[in-house]
């Protein structure tokens, strides 16, 4: 399983890369996404399969329901969601205010008009 | 045990911030409201760095966790003294907003943003777990890309675009290497992991970490191969933001580097240093020479924030601890007179009817403004390393870690640079105060107000005449520093 989840990660940062590196400012911001996400996997990997010993132990220090997977990576992910959540919205809306003002999202040609 | 200071420093701003987003409307009541929490937030933090020097490292849990489960609070001698020089430029920066003419200023959400960029960079330097420190670098950059995005020059959108794609890959790979680490050890708190770090033991995994974190921290400080956002984001920034991010905001990857070649990464510290030493090198170079070849005044004093963050890193890089002493001086006054000369700049392009910092347009505005003429000169002196100034004080501190380290291609560099320093500070002093204006070159009457800059400035010559505290505080510090045990005892309270 962690095989599948590794190929996975992999594929999806490759993609997310790819993305990013696009002249296109709305597909560099996908690019962004993906990326988040493929970390977000990475961490979900990180706790599910091989996680050390979870905090919750009862009061004999014993694991509580045999082999539990680690709760802590996914309140990390969580947390992460929310913030590249917002970081994607406040780059669309910026793209969104570049293409009224420079009628174009292309990396390139912005870069041209400011000169 | 726990400090109560540290709800003054970090949760006061924030819930100033939450508060002045209800009462948008008053404007005058919102600026008053949000600048009282960001002195609440400067005295607490002085408070702190004070208990500090009493009664060793304070800490605070959240929710009464203990330090392995729950997230904790830090302020040992390094995060109490960059916290301190970050809440006094912060504090600053409000105290500039109030009397700063600007069109930006007067949106609602403007001194709001202004607070939870001031707790984002606090919060990243007291926090003692690495994902809360990831949580406030994000809102830090959040926020400041808005600020820069709505400032009243019209290049800002772009930049804070460019900006906000770099400094977002810098975070995922921030949250990457913070995934390896609780893969590898199955902690998030700084001291558990440098506990568990110093038995030795030493998965690929953890070192993959090691160079993602160096790679973050560094893209956060704007050096070399990961600068090029740097001078066109500061730039664009509306005066009061910039002088926050191209003094202190520059300084939470500094931060992060000494912590992790003094805390975390003992062992792959030489690697990281040479490193340093090298990339710091590069800065102080293209720093200068950028500095002396640009057309606007606030760009260049941008490409000096890169030229003398190198400074603080080559002396890191040494790595002694009279160079380390030499680093943290240099980072405080540089962070005092960057802020300082920006707001005098600010002050200036004020009067322009453009608002532009250009070399074309603000050049003789200056004139007959003797009070600016004087800061300005004062800071330029300052930065260029002139007794009795606290810029030369910082320089003495460096050449001498450089001498004990024997540095001396890189020693010899530095002071070169710090030659060319001069050069670009008076020649601009004397383009914007002397020189008579151009033709068609007219100053408004009325500008920003420049008490922020006063209060600066007065730090500066301060911290030049009487410079006996702050050595003595940077080699105390740097003695804890010696000894990582300090800040892991101290966490978990042994």
């Amino acid at each position: 399983m962690s095989v599948l989840f590794a190929i996975a990660t992999g594929i999806m940062f490759g993609m997310g890369i790819y993305q990013l590196l696009r002249r296109d400012l709305i597909k560099a911001a996908f690019g962004f996404y993906i990326l988040f996400t493929a970390i977000n996997l990475f961490l979900l990997a990180a706790g599910a399969f091989e996680g050390t010993v979870p905090a919750y132990v009862d009061e004999q220090g014993r694991v509580v329901g045999g082999t539990s997977s680690d709760p802590l990576v996914q309140a990390l992910i969580l947390t992460a969601i929310v913030i590249s959540f917002g970081t994607y919205t406040l780059l669309l809306s910026f793209i969104v205010l570049a293409s009224r003002r420079f009628r174009t999202v292309d990396s390139d040609e912005i870069d041209d008009l400011i000169r | 045990m726990d400090n109560p200071l540290f709800i003054g420093v970090i949760f006061v701003p924030l819930l100033c911030a939450a508060l002045g987003l209800l009462i948008g409307r008053y404007r005058t009541l919102q600026h008053l409201l949000i600048f009282g929490g960001g002195v609440i937030a400067w005295l607490c933090s002085l408070l702190l760095l004070a208990a500090n020097f009493e009664s060793g490292v304070q800490i605070y849990r959240l929710g009464g966790w203990p330090p392995p489960y729950g997230i904790v609070f830090v302020a040992d001698k390094l995060s109490a003294v960059f916290a301190a020089m970050a809440t006094t430029v912060v504090m600053a920066g409000l105290l500039y907003t109030l009397g700063c003419k600007d069109k930006c200023v007067t949106y609602p959400a403007f001194m709001p943003l202004f607070a939870t960029m001031g707790v984002g960079l606090s919060g990243a330097l007291y926090t003692g777990d690495i994902f809360t420190l990831f949580v406030f670098i994000e809102l830090m950059v959040v926020s400041s890309t808005a600020l820069v995005a709505v400032s009243d020059n019209r290049l800002g959108l772009e930049a804070a675009i460019k900006y906000l794609f770099i400094s977002a890959m810098g975070s995922l790979f921030l949250l990457l290497a913070i995934g390896s680490i609780y893969t590898t050890f199955g902690t998030l708190t700084i001291a558990d992991i440098a506990r568990k770090l110093a038995t030795g033991e030493r998965p690929l995994l953890a070192q993959a970490a090691a160079v993602m974190l160096t790679c973050a921290f560094l893209l956060k400080s704007a050096v070399f191969p990961f600068h090029f956002w740097q001078p066109d984001f500061h730039t664009t920034a509306p005066t009061p933001v910039h002088a926050v991010l191209s003094s202190v905001v520059v300084k939470v990857g500094v931060y992060g580097l000494m912590r992790m070649v003094t805390t975390l990464f003992i062992a792959e510290a030489p690697v990281i240093q040479n490193l340093l030493v090298v990339l710091g090198v590069i800065g102080i170079f293209f720093g200068s020479l950028g500095a002396l070849r640009t057309y606007d005044a606030k760009r260049m004093l941008a490409y000096s924030t890169f030229g003398q963050i190198g400074f603080i890193l080559v002396a890191i890089g040494w790595g002694t601890p009279l160079a380390l002493v030499g680093a943290l001086v240099y980072a405080v006054n540089h962070s005092f007179i960057k802020s300082a000369l920006l707001m005098l700049t600010g002050v200036v392009s004020s009067r322009t009817y453009g608002k532009t910092a250009t070399k074309r347009e603000i050049g003789g505005v200056g004139k007959g403004m003797v009070l600016t003429s004087i800061l300005y000169l004062l800071g330029g002196m300052a930065l260029a390393g002139i007794p009795p100034l606290n810029g030369f004080i910082s320089k003495v501190a460096l050449i001498q870690g450089g001498i004990e380290a024997q540095g001396w291609l890189a020693l010899g560099l530095a002071v070169a640079a710090g030659l060319i320093t001069l050069q670009y500070m008076i020649g601009t002093w004397s383009l914007l105060f002397q020189q008579p204006p151009d033709e068609g070159v007219k100053a408004k009457p009325y500008g920003d107000a420049q008490y922020a800059p006063l209060f600066l400035i007065s730090l500066c010559v301060i911290f030049g005449i009487y410079a006996a505290p702050l050595i003595d505080v940077a080699t105390r510090t740097v003695a804890d520093l010696g000894d990582p045990t300090v800040y892991i005892r101290a966490v978990f309270g042994g």
